[in-house]
């Protein structure tokens, strides 16, 4: 180890970008373990593994960069997978240059270890020779149910399983993973991979009930006369929008249903053609790895162009620095400091162009971020046929929530104990649905956390 | 155990007889003279007269007691007459006397009161003066001279044993054969006191006499030395192991002197309540009067070592094999004088780590003391002048008036009976049917393996970072930086019971060894089977099973059992073995209680003889009584039921995986070891590995052999040889368990913070055994738990420097912001109850006041300093911020040991304490006279007891040119300091650098250990002007992972210890208190500051300031932020500065003040020592424990009240001369020569004089012979200490210890009037880190010539053992014979040895160095340079020996040897160049 004094940071293969521009296959290669091992062995193995404490599912990340580097596949495989329920997903979507790796101690001046990477690496090279996720026969006969099949519903299947405990699992879309799935583009995160897992959790002892929405096609209350426990992840889908005039106007687009539909294309899923942007002038409001995704999707999608405004600078954009990287490549122009004032439409309020305002960065707020401030009189416009908002998104509160009483907080999001479980015993809940839009990984550790909980409460 | 009270001794010994046993008045007034020449190494109290007492055991003055009987009494003594000397109070206990003596048939004469003059004694003495009384007896009727004396050794125990509780009774000697004169008075004034030493018909043949230096203040007089058989300079630190060890052995005595019902009246063989020698002595001459050999009783008790001495005779091995079945050595430094009236004798421990020098006369008389010198003889008087090597001994037989030479006294005991008859017929080696060891992996298959590991808390991180290496390297992990996590007693994640126990280390009063340098010193033999008496020598005796270590495999376990088991035809009676099994469902202390009581049932009805405890369980429950309390309750039970010398008990456990919880089993009792789980863990992971059985055969025998390194690691710590002295030793201080479970099961621990009770154990076993269970319920694709206790892992134990802290301080440091700061504040001041320390909240008598009235920052500063680093272990950038920054604020930085670059130390970068560690890198009068302060280093918190290592890559040209070495060359420092074995040591220590730089303080550096009051209280007697009270959880740049988290104790119990502990003894206002340890904010400097701190270090705080992450791996030379490396690349990323350090500081300087402000107190000045002002918090977690020992308040002073603590000795001899020749300092180009006597009691000469020149001249120093010395007589310890270029020192006649230590330059050269082979001319340790200079003796040398030379040129004629040990530089030429263990851990330098008798290669110790011969045309440069280099000794000493060799230099360049380390390819023969 701590062969960083040798060897520099080499990130795992990448298609080019005009090759990959032309389809939504993933654009990394996985590494092979003559790339994983060394780049692991860069690894200081610090005392205080930053990378571990950054990571919100603590994942032990130095031991499995070790035993990586020590080429014990096997070892590194059950450490991965231990904490992290789908750590190849987790590898190939997590912001690693904000999480483990930006925290990583070489990434002071060496270049970080290439945490992600490695990590899918781990568990797909792991899966080729063989190795699979464990769980135990089921040891009781009382089952829980899972509303959502999404990070954090997966995640909690995934622990309870593990311990024995059968799941129900219901979900609205005809396909599981929820934003794994529908969120995030193919070139990012095959599907086939979110499905295997699917596959594996199925034969542990989950039923799946897709196409079945809770408070429609079952009722909530069944799910509580049923279940020993239910645990509610049904993630953030309310798109945010920028309040500003037009908002509504013809191609205008929300995020997430652009990229729904066109995720429904590729599966050959009924779509509305109205998302389609070929040869379009697009323009991507947001800076965060929404943002990116609508970016690269739309270049795919054969976009004349694409444009992403933002209303900070390029230090402050929130996403990955990895994912601005790529759509930079793909071909992806950046304005910074803009911030949307109206869209500008033509009689059939069809989406003409948008007109922004530039902005500066003032002092530092409460939370150490630098405020946005408006420059006045610093229009300017920016030609359009299509505006895609990315810029964040507010849990969608079903009815059945206040029904059954479970409380929710002003924005709509689900309030849970320290034990996540919520208002009304035996219901738990956990992801974007209580904590409002994060990360896939956050998701994945309030499921896991949950899955604990339900099981030390109600199945000891 | 009353820490404060208690006491540690050291001394100055000797004796002195006439071989033809003629007395004389003489005799009696040269041993007194001889123990007034050795004042200085005893202690002196202010008034000059109290002392910590003195002594003479002196052969029977038969013409003074006829006449005063006859005088005083009017009593014609008979011919059988025995006098005892009593110190007693009143008359009954007189009564007791004549009640015993009648009853035992002796007739008590009449009592006589010893005439003293009480003028001579000091204020103390005075206080607690007993009545001296002498009682003259004889026999009733009849009786043999032997049973007269068995009669007075029987009524003298039975008197003891009538009056143990009166403590102001003691009987000094009660012999016919000898009489004690002793008492609290000085050397010069014991003539005064005891008139009877004046009277001219006091005639003596011989004499043992005593000085002794005890570390505490409260002197009492039955403690001065001699005993009635022994005087012993030293300490004896496997005394705990030696007490229980006599006790046991005492169960089943027969002796042909007494019978069972007279032994029943004399046992306890040693007494309650005394010192270690008075123990000693107690067993000496219990074995004497039972009729044991002379010899063969001091040989049993301090025996040489035998066991990896290939080069000894076999015969004389078997003595000792077969002594060493009833009698383990009472190990520690020890030079021992003792007598029994017929036979008086020196012996010397098995590492010579005593001086005792001999002179034999002309006119029949010997004198063996500590230094050479101490009776001015006239040099033609003199026979022979020589000293003891390790292990050695010499005696007089008074009745034939014959010299016992060591090798006349061993063959003497090889022959005394057919030891190696004996031992073949009777001890049987378990080796012997163990065909290949680790052949049968399958033995380690377990069920319910994860269960079992997650019990007994073997994560993923134990196997990473304690097994694997095992595996890999055969020894044990080396780790970084210091232990931040809490006390065992305090976590709350799974801790293992082992980590309730902090090892214990030598420090000051004894030395640790070096296990792996002086190995040939040391042994893990272990024996099984029951002890049999030990008075009586028979072939039985002998028998025994033995293993070569205390650890069994499962091949040596299986044969073992296979001797107790009665359907194997091996089956021996007494080896009959049984399991008990230590697994419990409910109710701890019950079950433990329960278990014990079958074991003795088993043992008395069954005959068990081999008790095997066993915590495998069934594989279902495996919940285990902790392994080492079961094996310490069992051993005080045996003990109660006298039926421990019967058993040997073998623990099979899951608990013992690493050397820290293998060493606590054996030092509370278990013989052996079988750590089935840890195999179990090392054979899953070689099975995954895929290795060959070859392959995995040899890495089980890397862990087998890293716990047995470890094993003597953990002993050397102690300075303990043999696995047989350190078991029953209990050498660990136990911190926060309940009395109740330390009074059943360690009762011989000091127990530190009473705390948790059997129920909370209990409870955290069910807690920890719930979480085993719990790879049942879930399945887990890591079954393992993960760790974090050596690292920091999220939710798991707490780490003082985990990441959020980290980031903290480094963001604070950046912006010096008070608001990132309080971040910092927040995260360490509201931790929860981590530390010791935070059990503490504020109660102050006063009322807060305006933040204004309190002292400026300034103030503050002046208290703060960097803890001691290297320019080695840290970067040249982090080691200049950390000196610059402390220097702009007015506080102190450390250079740590390794010097300091010359360009530096008159600059603003110039570190203000300067350190002295064991390796003496660097250390010139330059460096010493650049101090404020000068800190000797005697333990570092992270790795008391242990030496280190800067390996050769971290060697660079610029740490190469400051510790005089050259680069790539691996820098060994080692474990002890090898001129500080004993208190008395340190003193001088502390004398010649008070001498090299009078302006410097002089500080020490201890470490916190149950004890370190009493050390610290010795240390501020030695002259220290400061001491440092170091926390365990210290830093290092590199040290053994179970030495940084199982060794020295958290600072707040040492500081309040030593605070207190110097208050007792009235010695708190001589001292300076400082420590460190984990300090980070404001509230720790007041808390250290309340419990009796003046200032306060820094040391990973201060690194974390400039950068460092705590990556914990400064000992791979891969510190990413530049700190910890040498690699200019990594350097190119230090982003330390001075202003971080600064803004830090400021942050820390300024809560302070706030703090003092809310207590209502302007000056920190007036809150040291005021632990009043602290109280516990009230928490449900403090309840559980004992805090009252920290908090306590003891009378006295609390902080430093003079300028300087000034030593006894003030050196008038040298200070004169320096008048002298301060012309030549002023004007170097007229030289002076200056012609002198000197005697022993003139230490350190030229250190005093070197110093001046180089306050001026560095070590430039002046122009060779500027100034010439010619000295005539015995110079004083320390000649020529630090000398300076420009000093030459001749002297003709001897030098005693350390000549040349630390010599820069100059030239030492010592001649003896007399010269041949008998003649030695200077004693141990001589040039002891020399960085230049030459030193010719015409004559022979001590032990450990040249250790850690570094560049002096040295001829001599001799040397005792060790020498050229870890020599780094130089070139050393010996005409004449050296001792064993020749260049170990020599990495430099060259050495020519003139090998006559062709025995050399038998004493080299080859592991780093090879001997080559030069007479070949190869070696012509060599060959020439010897040449050259004998023409030239010969022009300096005229040496006799040099000439004949010069003279036929075609023979006898042949028989030179060349030793260089094996890595140095070229030799550099020009020492100045280096290569």
């Amino acid at each position: 180890m701590q062969n960083f004094i040798n060897l520099e940071r080499i990130e795992p293969k990448k298609r080019s970008s005009n090759e990959r521009k032309k389809d939504f296959k993933e654009i990394y290669e996985v590494y092979k373990m003559d790339e994983a091992s060394p780049q692991a062995e860069r690894c200081i193995q610090c005392g205080d593994p930053y990378c571990h404490n950054k990571c919100p599912l603590h994942n032990f990340i130095p031991f499995w960069l070790k035993s990586t580097a020590g080429k014990d596949l096997e070892l590194s495989f059950k450490i991965s997978n231990e904490t992290n329920p789908f750590p190849e997903i987790t590898g190939r979507v997590c912001p690693q240059d904000r999480l483990c790796e930006g925290a990583c101690t070489l990434n002071d001046g060496y270049g970080a270890i290439t945490i992600g990477a490695i990590e899918t690496f781990i568990s797909e090279e792991g899966f080729k020779q063989g190795l699979k996720p464990s769980f135990k026969p089921l040891v009781t006969d009382k089952r829980v149910a899972v509303i959502g099949s999404g990070p954090a519903g997966f995640s909690a299947a995934t622990y309870l399983l593990r311990a024995g405990i059968g799941v129900d699992m219901f979900e609205k879309a005809s396909k599981p993973g929820g934003l794994l799935t529908f969120g995030i583009p193919n070139f990012k995160l095959d599907k086939e991979v979110v499905f295997r897992r699917f596959r594996w959790l199925e034969e542990a002892g989950l039923r799946l009930h897709l196409n079945t929405e809770v408070g429609k096609d079952i009722s909530f209350k069944d799910l509580l006369e049923k279940y020993e426990a239910v645990f509610i992840g049904i993630g953030a889908e309310k798109s945010k929008r920028a309040n500003i005039e037009n908002e509504d106007a013809q191609g205008t687009f929300l995020a997430i249903e652009f990229l729904r539909n066109i995720q429904n294309k590729i599966f050959n899923l009924p779509h509305d053609s109205k998302y389609n942007v070929e040869g379009k002038r697009v323009v991507v409001i947001g800076g965060g790895d929404t943002a990116m995704d609508c970016i690269r999707t739309s270049i795919r999608e054969g976009a004349q162009s694409v444009k992403c405004l933002y209303r900070r600078d390029e230090e402050n954009m929130p996403g990955s620095k990895k994912e601005y990287k790529n759509a930079l490549e793909e071909g992806a122009e950046f304005i910074f400091n803009a911030s949307p004032k109206k869209i500008v439409v033509d009689e059939q309020r069809r989406v003409k162009a948008i007109q922004m305002q530039k902005t500066k960065l003032g002092e530092k707020d409460e939370s150490g971020r630098r405020r946005m401030q408006i420059i006045e009189g610093s229009d300017f416009t920016v030609d359009a046929d299509v505006v895609i908002f990315a810029l964040g998104f507010d849990p969608l509160v079903p009815k059945f929530l206040e029904e059954n009483g479970i409380k929710t907080n002003e924005w709509g999001g689900i309030i849970v104990d320290e034990n996540y479980e919520t208002s009304k015993k035996r219901v738990f809940s956990g992801g974007d649905c209580y904590r409002g839009s994060d990360l896939v990984v956050t998701a994945a550790f309030d499921g896991r956390e949950a899955a604990k909980h339900i099981i030390e409460k109600y199945f000891k | 155990m009353d820490l404060l009270k208690s006491f540690k001794d050291n001394c100055g010994f000797g004796l002195l007889a006439n071989i033809k046993n003629i007395p004389s008045h003489q005799n009696l007034q040269d041993a007194i003279t001889a123990l007034e020449r050795m004042m200085h190494r005893g202690a002196i109290a202010a008034d000059k007269k109290s002392g910590d007492g003195s002594g003479l055991l002196l052969s029977m003055p038969k013409e003074f007691i006829k006449k005063i009987a006859k005088e005083e009494a009017g009593i014609d003594l008979p011919k059988q007459i025995a006098v005892g000397m009593i110190f007693m109070r009143n008359l009954n206990q007189q009564e007791v006397i004549d009640r015993i003596c009648e009853k035992n048939d002796l007739k008590v004469l009449f009592y006589r009161e010893v005439p003293i003059d009480t003028t001579a004694l000091g204020q103390q003495a005075l206080e607690t003066l007993p009545r001296i009384m002498q009682v003259f007896i004889t026999t009733n009727s009849l009786v043999a001279t032997k049973r007269f004396e068995a009669l007075l050794y029987l009524t003298r125990r039975e008197i003891e044993n009538a009056l143990k509780d009166d403590e102001d009774f003691y009987i000094a000697s009660f012999s016919n054969k000898v009489i004690s004169y002793k008492g609290l008075v000085m050397p010069t004034h014991i003539k005064h006191f005891y008139k009877d030493l004046n009277d001219p018909d006091f005639k003596i043949s011989f004499a043992l006499f005593h000085q002794r230096f005890s570390t505490n203040t409260l002197p009492q007089w039955r403690l001065a030395q001699p005993f009635r058989t022994i005087a012993h300079n030293g300490e004896i630190n496997s005394i705990a192991a030696n007490r229980y060890n006599t006790f046991m052995k005492s169960e089943d005595l027969e002796s042909e002197v007494f019978s069972k019902e007279e032994m029943e009246r004399i046992l306890p063989i040693t007494q309650k309540g005394i010192s270690d020698s008075a123990s000693l002595d107690n067993m000496f001459e219990f074995l004497i009067v039972n009729g044991m050999d002379f010899f063969k009783a001091a040989r049993a008790l301090i025996p040489a070592p035998w066991q990896n001495a290939p080069h000894m005779d076999s015969k004389l091995r078997a003595f000792y094999e077969y002594m060493s079945v009833c009698f383990e050595a009472w190990d520690g430094p020890a030079a021992v004088s003792l007598t029994d009236g017929r036979y008086i004798g020196c012996i010397l421990d098995r590492n010579g780590l005593r001086p005792a020098k001999y002179v034999v006369t002309k006119d029949d008389r010997i004198i063996i003391t500590s230094e050479y010198g101490v009776l001015d003889i006239d040099e033609d008087l003199i026979v022979e002048r020589g000293k003891l090597k390790s292990g050695e001994m010499i005696g007089v037989d008074l009745k034939f008036g014959k010299v016992m030479k060591p090798k006349e006294i061993d063959d003497y005991l090889k022959d005394a009976n057919p030891y190696d008859k004996w031992l073949m017929q009777n001890v049987t080696y378990l080796q012997e049917f163990l065909e290949v060891p680790f052949s049968k992996t399958d033995a380690y298959e377990l069920d319910s393996l994860k269960k079992r590991q997650r019990f007994h808390n073997i994560t993923e991180e134990v196997i990473e970072m304690v097994i694997e290496p095992m595996i890999k390297d055969g020894k044990e992990n080396t780790g970084s930086m210091g232990d931040d996590t809490p006390l065992a007693a305090f976590s709350e994640q799974q801790r293992n019971f082992s980590h309730f126990f902090k090892q214990k280390f030598a420090q000051v009063t004894n030395p640790p060894i070096d296990p792996i340098r002086e190995k040939v010193v040391m042994s893990l033999n272990t024996g099984f089977g029951e002890i049999k008496n030990i008075l009586k020598e028979t072939p039985q005796r002998a028998t025994r099973l033995k293993s070569i270590s205390p650890i069994l495999m499962e091949e040596k376990f299986e044969i073992l059992k296979s001797f107790g088991d009665p359907s194997k035809p091996r089956y021996k009676e007494c080896y009959k073995n049984k399991t008990f099994s230590t697994v419990f469902e409910k109710d701890l202390k019950g079950s433990l209680e329960k278990l014990v009581k079958e074991i003795v049932r088993s043992v008395k009805e069954e005959g068990v003889r081999i008790i095997i405890l066993d915590d495998r369980g069934d594989g279902e429950n495996i919940k285990a009584i902790p392994m080492a309390m079961v094996v310490g309750r069992l051993n005080k039970v045996l003990l109660e039921e006298k039926i421990r010398h019967l058993t040997t008990t073998v623990a099979v456990t899951g608990e013992a995986y690493d050397t820290h919880s293998c060493a606590l089993l054996v030092a509370y009792g278990a013989n052996a070891i079988y750590p089935y789980l840890l195999f179990a863990t090392v054979n899953e992971y070689l099975k995954k590995q895929k290795v060959s059985p070859y392959q995995m055969r040899n890495m089980f025998k890397n862990v087998y052999s890293a716990l047995n390194k470890g094993f003597l690691k953990i002993m050397s710590k102690m300075g303990i040889s043999t696995i047989a002295s350190y078991r029953n030793s209990s050498l660990f201080d136990v911190i926060g368990l309940s009395k109740e479970i330390v009074d059943d099961c360690f009762c011989d621990s000091v127990m530190l913070l009473p705390g948790l009770g059997y129920e909370d154990i209990e409870n955290r076993l069910n807690r920890y055994y719930n979480e085993a269970k719990e790879v049942e319920r879930v399945e887990m694709l890591f079954p393992l738990k993960i760790g974090g206790f050596y690292k920091f892992i999220h939710k798991n134990e707490f780490h003082d420097f985990g990441p959020l802290v980290t980031n903290a301080i480094h963001r604070a440091s950046i912006t010096g912001d008070k608001k990132d700061y309080q971040t910092v504040q927040k995260l360490i001041n509201q931790r929860g109850l981590k530390m010791i320390r935070d059990f503490f909240e504020f109660k102050s008598d006063r009322e807060p006041i305006s933040i204004e009235r309190v002292e400026p920052k300034e103030e503050i500063f002046k208290r703060f300093a960097t803890a001691a680093m290297s320019l080695g272990s840290i970067s040249p950038e982090a080691h200049e911020a950390l000196a610059l920054a402390m220097n702009k604020i007015g506080g102190q930085s450390n250079s740590g040991e390794g010097g300091e670059a010359p360009e530096r130390l008159k600059s603003e970068k110039n570190s203000k304490i300067k350190q002295i560690a064991s390796g003496r890198f660097g250390v010139t009068p330059e460096y010493l006279r650049s101090a404020e302060e000068i800190q000797i280093k005697i333990a570092q918190g992270a790795k008391p007891g242990e030496g280190g290592q800067l390996p050769g890559h971290k060697v660079t040209p610029l740490i190469a040119s400051l510790r005089y070495t050259i680069p790539g060359v691996t820098l060994i420092s080692p474990p002890p300091h090898h001129d500080i074995y004993s208190i008395e040591d340190l003193a001088q220590l502390i004398f010649d650098l008070k001498q090299v730089n009078p302006d410097a303080k002089i500080a020490v550096k201890l470490v916190s250990s149950a004890g370190v009051g009493t050390i610290a209280a010795g240390v501020a007697k030695a002259y220290a002007d400061k001491i440092i009270i170091s926390g365990g959880d210290g830093g290092t740049g590199a040290a053994p992972l179970s030495s940084i988290k199982f060794a020295g104790n958290p600072w707040e119990l040492g500081l309040s210890e030593a605070h207190n502990a110097l208050k007792v003894n009235n010695l708190r206002g001589m001292v300076h208190l400082q420590t460190d340890g984990g300090l980070k904010t404001g509230m720790d400097i007041i808390k250290a500051a309340l419990l009796g701190a003046e200032s306060y270090a820094f040391g990973t705080a201060a690194l974390t300031i400039i950068g460092c992450k705590i990556l914990r791996i400064c000992h791979l030379n891969r510190c990413s932020v530049g700190i910890a490396t040498q690699d200019e690349r990594l350097r190119e990323h230090f982003v330390g500065t001075v202003d971080r350090l600064i803004n830090y500081f400021t942050l820390v300087a300024e809560e302070v003040r706030e703090l003092l402000a809310s207590l209502g107190y302007e000056r920190l000045e007036d809150i040291i020592g005021r632990s009043d002002l602290l109280k516990v918090v009230d928490h449900p977690k403090a309840k559980k424990f004992d805090f009252s020992s920290i908090l306590m308040q003891t009378p006295g002073v609390n902080t430093c009240q003079v300028d300087s603590n000034k030593p006894f000795d003030e050196n008038k001899f040298e200070k004169d001369i320096l008048k002298k020749v301060y012309s030549a300092i002023e004007n170097p180009s007229s030289p002076i020569v200056v012609t002198e006597q000197i005697k022993n009691i003139n230490r350190s000469f030229g250190a005093l004089i070197s110093g001046e020149i180089a306050k001026y001249y560095g070590n430039n120093g002046l122009p060779p012979n500027t100034i010439t010395f010619k000295l005539k007589g015995i110079a004083g310890q320390s000649l020529g200490a630090f000398l300076i270029n420009g000093i030459s020192i001749y002297l003709r006649g001897a030098g005693n210890d350390y000549v040349g230590k630390g010599m820069n330059g100059g030239k030492i050269v010592i001649t003896p009037q007399t010269q041949g082979e008998l003649f030695s001319c200077a004693g141990n340790t001589c040039l002891y880190g020399a960085t230049g200079g030459k030193l010719y003796v015409a004559g022979s040398v001590g032990e450990r010539f040249c250790i850690r030379n570094s560049g002096a040129e040295a001829i001599v004629e001799g040397t005792g053992d060790h020498a050229c040990e870890y020599m780094t530089g130089g070139v050393v030429i010996i005409l004449g014979e050296t001792g064993i263990n020749f260049g170990a851990g020599m990495t430099g330098g060259v050495a020519f040895i003139y090998d006559q008798k062709h025995n050399f290669i038998d004493k080299l110790n080859q592991d780093l160095v090879y001997a080559t011969r030069i007479d070949t045309d190869e070696r012509d440069e060599e060959r020439h340079f010897i040449k050259k280099k004998l023409r030239e000794y010969i022009n300096e000493t005229g040496s006799k020996k040099a000439q004949c060799i010069l003279d036929n230099f075609r023979h006898t360049i042949r028989d030179f040897w060349m030793v260089i380390p094996k890595d140095m390819t070229k030799v550099p023969l020009n020492p100045e160049e280096g290569d």
